[in-house]
């Protein structure tokens, strides 16, 4: 008895199976982008291994990082393609997991929703701990340390700070290949000043990168916030509530 | 010659019993570096945190102890396996977190130590799966008693 | 004898349950169990409005979505261009402040990433999610135009 009911089951899932229309090769895809990659792009591959044509209803990301291209709109029984997920690095670190949702027109309703999904591994070039040091208003300017080690991915052996601020005195101590210390110390933490320090690497040789760490004597508890509407990009930001100027810059 | 198959069971017992207490104290931690790796849902993850050192805390136990001894020894088999795979997993996807597996002590192991270590302790779990006749004889004797009942 | 194993297995298997769901059932106030973050980030639109000026919002959504329309005094703030944004967002912050993040809704990633790397990467402190995201807040103070 038992064994009968376990054929039938099988047979009906592989009737279901064989009734499957879109057969993707891989839905989970990892990409390794290198140091300094703009973007990604997993190709998501599949075939019509049913007897009728599908139509690509939707092809969805799950955010705006990621654009999607399917090649046609309809496969036709034996036809293959590949859906595009073109991944738009940004600013982003770590491993970055997105998914696109594809809909077409399968009569089966679990065989018409795919989820594919892209992994990312992003390198990380210098890993700068932390990125934003501060002082309060009036505290005590005592000096501050930041920890930068460069990743087996980015070799860089030096590492110097350029800063336009005079408000900040900066030093690097050089520890083990690709590791050092910055010290940051305000001159004085009487009024709200802040600029971003400069990281200037050595590598890669034809257009060595740079990095930047904020530091910042903040606004005394009570301050109204920045009157000024911030800007998506390009010019740097100026503080216009406290009366003197800020240091911050591009 | 037995006190070398003993002293094998405390070591590798006592090893799954640290890095499982290690793990116990700060399953939310430990949670987060599943998460790192993006292939299970966080749901699962923060489940499988709590779990996992509980899991190798007990099995270790039975190791030194050697009560369910056959038991404990596979579990700690596959849980190494695991290890291992999560280790060339995060190497392959050029992964530059932690395996977590060991909690702070391994944090800044490379890749090869990592192997090292992790094979080092399959060995040791291969080589007490081939332990001689004493587990055989013991297997017989609850065999035989086995078929009185 | 594999048999052995497979017994002996399962019963571990088992009893190790038990101080797991223990350590689960004693922890369980401080461990969010659904989402990645802990249930006390998140904040209420109305919670955050009764922060009056304590409040700096961050907009963790694109830059076209931004300039479509935001609340109102909140700063950009996106993984496509984090270094640029966190430049110009950081001289308008100070200790005292709460910050709380929003995306489109509360279901997007966008908001928990950048909560996630103000607090790594940058140290701050006392960094809210905002519950429902921008869809709520519109709800909120916006009436739909037809």
């Amino acid at each position: 008895m038992k064994t009968r009911i376990l054929i039938l089951t099988l047979s009906i899932l592989l009737c279901a199976a064989a009734r499957a229309e879109l057969k993707w090769e891989q839905t989970t895809i990892d990409l390794r982008p290198s140091v300094g990659d703009k973007t990604a792009v997993a190709h998501f591959k599949y075939e019509n291994v049913g007897k009728t044509p599908v139509h690509f209803k939707s092809v969805r990301a799950s955010c705006g990082c990621t654009t999607t291209q399917t090649q046609k709109e309809v496969v036709n029984p034996g036809e293959k393609g590949e859906v595009t997920a073109t991944f738009n690095i940004g600013d982003r670190t770590g491993i970055q997991m997105k998914t696109v949702t594809v809909q077409t027109d399968d009569p089966v309703p679990a065989q018409a929703t795919t989820m594919l999904t892209l992994r990312a591994a992003i390198p990380q070039a210098l890993e700068i701990n932390p990125t934003f040091v501060y002082w309060t208003s009036g505290e005590r300017p005592k000096p501050k340390k930041i920890s930068v080690k460069a990743s087996k991915d980015f070799p860089a052996t030096s590492l110097t700070i350029k800063s336009n601020s005079q408000n900040f005195e900066s030093k690097v101590e050089s520890g083990r290949t690709g590791e050092w210390t910055i010290e940051v110390t305000p001159k004085d933490t009487s009024h709200p000043t802040g600029t971003a320090l400069l990281l200037q690497t050595d590598y890669p040789k034809e257009a060595p990168r740079s990095f930047y760490v904020n530091v910042q004597v903040t606004n005394p508890p009570g301050a109204p916030p920045a009157l000024r509407p911030p800007m998506p990009s390009g010019a740097p930001a100026t503080k216009t509530a406290t009366p003197p100027a800020s240091d911050a810059q591009q | 010659m037995k006190i070398f198959w003993r002293i094998l069971d405390v070591l590798v017992g006592g090893i799954f019993i640290y890095a499982g207490a290690l793990k116990a104290l700060d399953p939310v931690q430990f949670a987060n570096m599943i998460d790192n790796y993006k292939t299970l849902p966080w749901f699962v993850g923060v489940r499988l945190a709590f779990y996992l050192p509980w899991l190798e805390i007990v099995c270790g136990l039975t190791v030194i102890f050697q009560f369910l001894y056959r038991g404990g020894l596979s579990i700690l088999t596959a849980l190494i396996a695991v290890f291992i795979g999560a280790t060339v997993a995060a190497e392959m996807r050029g992964l530059d977190i932690t395996c977590g597996c060991f909690g702070h002590a391994s944090q800044h192991w490379s890749f090869p130590q990592h192997m090292v270590f992790d094979l080092a302790i399959l060995i040791a779990l291969v080589l007490l799966w081939s332990r001689p006749k004493l587990l055989h004889q013991r297997q017989a004797i609850h065999l035989h008693n086995d078929k009185k009942d | 004898m594999k048999f052995r194993a497979v017994r002996e297995g399962l019963l571990l298997i088992a009893l190790a349950a038990l101080p797991a769901i223990g350590e689960g059932l004693y922890l369980r106030d401080k461990v969010s169990w659904q989402s990645s973050i802990p249930p006390s980030e998140l904040v209420t639109v109305d919670q955050a409005k009764a922060w009056g000026d304590g409040t700096i919002w961050v907009d963790a959504r694109s830059d076209e979505e931004f300039a479509n329309d935001h609340v109102p005094g909140a700063f950009s703030l996106n993984e496509d261009h984090w270094n640029e944004l966190l430049l110009q967002f950081l001289p308008n912050w100070s200790p005292d402040k709460k910050v709380v993040v929003y995306c489109s809704a509360e279901s997007c990633n966008a908001a928990r990433d950048v909560a996630k790397r103000l607090g790594d990467e940058a140290r701050l402190k006392d960094i809210f999610i905002l519950q429902g995201g921008w869809e709520e807040w519109v709800k909120k103070n916006r009436r739909e135009v037809e």
